[in-house]
């Protein structure tokens, strides 16, 4: 009898704790989503509204419109120009981190030569010193180079991540010999052994890299403002960063539908690669 | 080259190497020893005068001061709320990874953006302090020398919350089920459980969650450059921001530089420090 008592009283227990947990994710999820939701409502309002009314009284488009009229007007305008060029600096430092990766990673993880050893030290090694240390004499490099004002300058640090190649150098000492092999016996090049059979046996490193160096690319703030001079060339960030702090400094309405530009493309492959994004991170994690 | 291939197959990474790490990083190290103002072609080797002249600089101990303060807010906060979520998704299996999910999702905001909704969000006259209005409070977030660091503290806080979340996760799953069941065949609490196993078997998020935290506190720019611009009263400036400012407003290149020199080594000790203290050998 007891012992039914007792056993029905700790489900029940249970069910309260069970509860209780619920709950309190439920409530601090809302208070993390929160910020969104606001941003893109904000986005919708007149002016007046955003600061004083969580919904709007009626939705309104006027800021994106404001937003995408900006510039020299016509079809030359700043905010879509600014779009284009954080998707091209970003593709392009991406599309590199992930090709000289895999490429540097196979022949660290499964060649023979000199200075390989001294090479996957050196790959660790960098990942230690900070990026302030680079700021100011890349930036003197970019001036020497000619590249302050155009593409390269903004991509070219960006094309090599130490990070990216010490991911792919663990992951393809993971990949059978015989695979090599074969391939080698096919008369394979190495090259071609990383395009046919690593990178396709990679998709899930390949998808961790990709999306972390297109992220950190397109939220970069810093190197831009420094290596970029004219507003045509800006990447999304530094333009609305810019004009937040400038031209815009009175118009919350254009801020904030500038926000929601910024952050949908990300928000977008988020949902789509959620599982890649959370792995990337364990991985990090456990790197240490 | 054909006998050893790998060699040509790491030349794009050591070329890249050469030019755009390790050239600058000498480079930087040189000018730090010089007067130099970008412009002119004169460079002036005047020995350690910079690294002098900035454990002189007012505003190199202000930012210090204020990395500090930044530091005791977010480091604390981010870490309990961030083990609190974690050990309340490590209790539920249904929904898991919607909420693991949801929690992560401020993590991928853009610095300019989150800065701009939270710079209006929490302004003087903002949703927060309307709603807050309500019951006699108004706290002027970001304008108030007092408080505006630990504001911008938080905001970063909520940025980072599910990715520590996740590491503090990671960890609390490979934590063996069986040490927690033999514990309650000895009859240990709730209580003697967290303490005797989560926590010290915890030890590597720990450590890592803490590296993260002090490096980034040595490195925010974005958030007080958007929302407050070092002000009000320089109590959000920070060591990144009077970097910029020495080098692309003053023009002070070797000063500059110098300057990145000095807030490298300090956060390479800290690390260390939390290394050699926190990190546990787990044998």
């Amino acid at each position: 009898m007891i012992v039914i008592r007792d056993k029905k009283l700790k489900k029940h227990s249970n069910t309260i704790k069970m509860v209780v947990i619920y709950t309190l994710l439920g409530l601090g999820l809302t208070v993390m989503v929160f910020p969104y939701i606001w941003m893109i409502l904000a986005s919708f309002k007149i002016p007046s509204e955003i600061y004083n009314r969580f919904f709007p009284s009626r939705f309104t488009l006027e800021n994106y419109e404001m937003m995408f009229s900006a510039g020299q007007g016509g079809s030359d305008n700043l905010f879509i120009r600014s779009a284009f060029n954080s998707l091209a600096v970003s593709s392009i430092a991406t599309f590199s981190v992930v090709l000289i990766g895999s490429i540097t990673g196979y022949a660290l993880a499964r060649l023979r030569f000199f200075g390989r050893d001294f090479l996957n030290n050196f790959v660790l090694f960098q990942m230690l010193f900070p990026a302030i240390l680079f700021l100011i004499p890349r930036f003197l490099l970019m001036l020497e180079l000619g590249w302050i004002n155009t593409y390269q300058g903004m991509f070219s640090p960006f094309m090599v991540s130490a990070w990216a190649i010490y991911l792919y150098t663990q992951f393809y000492k993971t990949i059978p010999q015989e695979l090599i092999d074969a391939a080698r016996i096919d008369g394979c090049s190495e090259l071609r052994i990383v395009f046919s059979v690593m990178l396709p046996l990679s998709k899930s490193v390949t998808a961790i890299v990709a999306i972390f160096t297109f992220m950190s690319t397109w939220d970069e703030f810093l190197w831009y403002i420094i290596v970029t001079k004219d507003y045509d060339l800006m990447p999304l960030s530094a333009l609305l960063g810019l004009f937040t702090r400038g031209e815009y400094n009175s118009y919350p309405g254009i801020q904030t539908a500038g926000a929601v530009i910024l952050t949908v493309p990300i928000l977008i492959l988020f949902f789509f690669f959620r599982k890649s994004f959370s792995k990337g991170i364990t991985m990090s994690g456990i790197k240490g | 080259m054909s006998k050893y291939p790998g060699l040509g197959l790491v030349s794009l990474y050591v070329i890249h190497t050469i030019i755009f790490w390790l050239y600058p990083f000498l480079w930087g190290v040189v000018i730090a020893f010089k007067r130099w103002n970008i412009i002119s072609p004169d460079k002036e080797f005047i020995g350690l005068s910079n690294f002098i002249g900035v454990l002189y600089d007012p505003l190199f101990w202000i930012s210090f001061k204020n990395s500090l303060y930044f530091m005791a807010v977010y480091v604390p906060l981010s870490i309990v709320s961030a083990l609190g979520v974690a050990l309340l998704l490590s209790r539920i299996k249904f929904l898991q990874s919607f909420f693991a999910v949801g929690y992560l999702m401020s993590y991928i905001s853009a610095g300019v953006a989150y800065s701009i909704v939270f710079s209006l969000l929490f302004s003087g006259d903002g949703l927060i302090n309307t709603w807050l209005s309500k019951i006699n409070i108004t706290i002027p977030w970001f304008s108030d020398p007092d408080i505006a660091m630990a504001s911008i503290a938080m905001i970063v806080v909520w940025k980072y919350l599910g990715y520590y979340s996740l590491i503090f996760l990671a960890g609390l799953q490979a934590i063996p089920e069986s040490l927690y069941e033999s514990a309650s065949i000895d009859g240990a609490s709730e209580r003697v459980k967290f303490f005797k196993i989560t926590v010290p078997l915890l030890n590597p998020s720990f450590t890592i969650v803490l590296v993260f935290a002090v490096m980034l506190s040595f490195n925010i720019f974005t958030e007080p450059y958007m929302i407050t611009g070092g002000g009000p009263l320089d109590s959000t400036q920070t060591f990144v921001m009077q970097i910029y400012h020495q080098t692309f407003t003053a023009l002070h290149a070797g000063y500059g530089s110098s300057f990145a020199i000095i807030v490298a080594a300090i956060s390479f000790l800290f690390v260390y420090a939390i290394r050699k203290t926190v990190e546990r050998d787990m044998a």
